[in-house]
């Protein structure tokens, strides 16, 4: 495994593959980060329950835009534009959860609860890694400490609409039933030769598998303590 | 090596973030006493956001 330290001044030194991987996981990533505002500002920022409830959508937007802001200087550094994902329609987006739009409260809910919650995964697998830069960039606290903000709300919301009972019940479920396949989808394919060409690289830290069996184990835990029903976990699945 | 335009996205981005971040500050403490500094700021955030959605970069750039 390579375990070399990689700073900008050497990543053209590096062998192909290391370079392709890279540019290519940080094109996801800055694509990730703005498809959650590109999927949830246009509805929701008119239509949260409270004003309150506007201006976090609206902070919440922002600390999104300034993850994809750091993942695109990153990949600009590395010669690559990051800034057509900025002009995308939400149907082109790496990654299938954000292809849709949200336009209930509940699904944005859920959405912090269970996605953004894939999203620490995602970053989390850059701690230590063997690009410098990446690896400063998501162990500097501010943007696991935003993203957690952004789960904490999630979660909040939906244990208090599934502490409801009744139809809000019903309804939170029904956003749990959508994504959390979709949750479960964003970690790949369990058998991925590039999973585990990332993995030799040291650009990421666990196999998809595992990082999905976690995310499970947590998000399984936190529904059954809320009273919803965990969803058939391979009911709808694109990747096993 | 640098892609061009890595600093004029990553200025103007920054840009639009303070922005946000500004209203979104500016509103919150007056959330129960003062509506109109609220409904200005989600006005604000509005109007920036929809330009961000609208992605229109090169216009941005330009």
């Amino acid at each position: 495994m390579f375990t070399d330290k990689i700073d900008v001044k050497d990543f053209e030194k590096q062998d192909p593959e290391y370079q392709d991987l890279l540019k290519r996981v940080l094109a996801i990533q800055a694509d990730c980060e703005i498809g959650g505002p590109n999927l949830y500002v246009k509805n929701i920022l008119p239509s949260a329950p409270t004003k309150l409830d506007q201006l976090i959508v609206a902070r919440t937007a922002a600390e999104e835009m300034d993850h994809f802001r750091k993942m695109a200087r990153l990949a600009g550094d590395i010669g690559v534009d990051v800034s057509y994902v900025l002009s995308w329609p939400n149907q082109k987006r790496y990654v299938e959860a954000f292809r849709g739009t949200i336009s209930t409260w509940e699904d944005y809910a859920v959405f912090g609860f269970l996605i953004d919650r894939v999203g620490r995964y995602q970053l989390e697998e850059f701690i230590g890694c063997t690009y410098l830069p990446l690896a400063r960039v998501v162990e500097d606290p501010d943007m696991l400490r935003e993203e957690e903000g952004h789960i904490d709300f999630g979660t909040h919301q939906t244990a208090e609409y599934a502490a409801k009972g009744g139809e809000a019940k019903e309804r939170i479920q029904k956003a749990v039933d959508y994504w959390y396949v979709k949750g479960l989808d964003m970690f790949g394919n369990s058998v991925s030769r590039r999973s585990e060409r990332y993995m030799e690289w040291g650009l990421k830290r666990r196999p998809n598998a595992v990082a999905r069996q976690q995310y499970r184990d947590e998000v399984d835990a936190l529904m059954t303590k809320m009273g919803l029903t965990i969803p058939d976990p391979n009911k709808g699945r694109l990747y096993t | 090596m640098q892609a061009a335009n890595t600093q004029a996205l990553d200025d103007q981005l920054k840009d639009m973030i303070v922005g946000l971040q500004r209203a979104v500050a500016a509103a919150i403490p007056h959330i129960k006493d003062d509506p109109k500094i609220v409904d200005k700021a989600i006005g604000d955030c509005k109007e920036i956001l929809d330009v961000v959605i609208e992605g229109n970069v090169e216009e941005w750039l330009s």
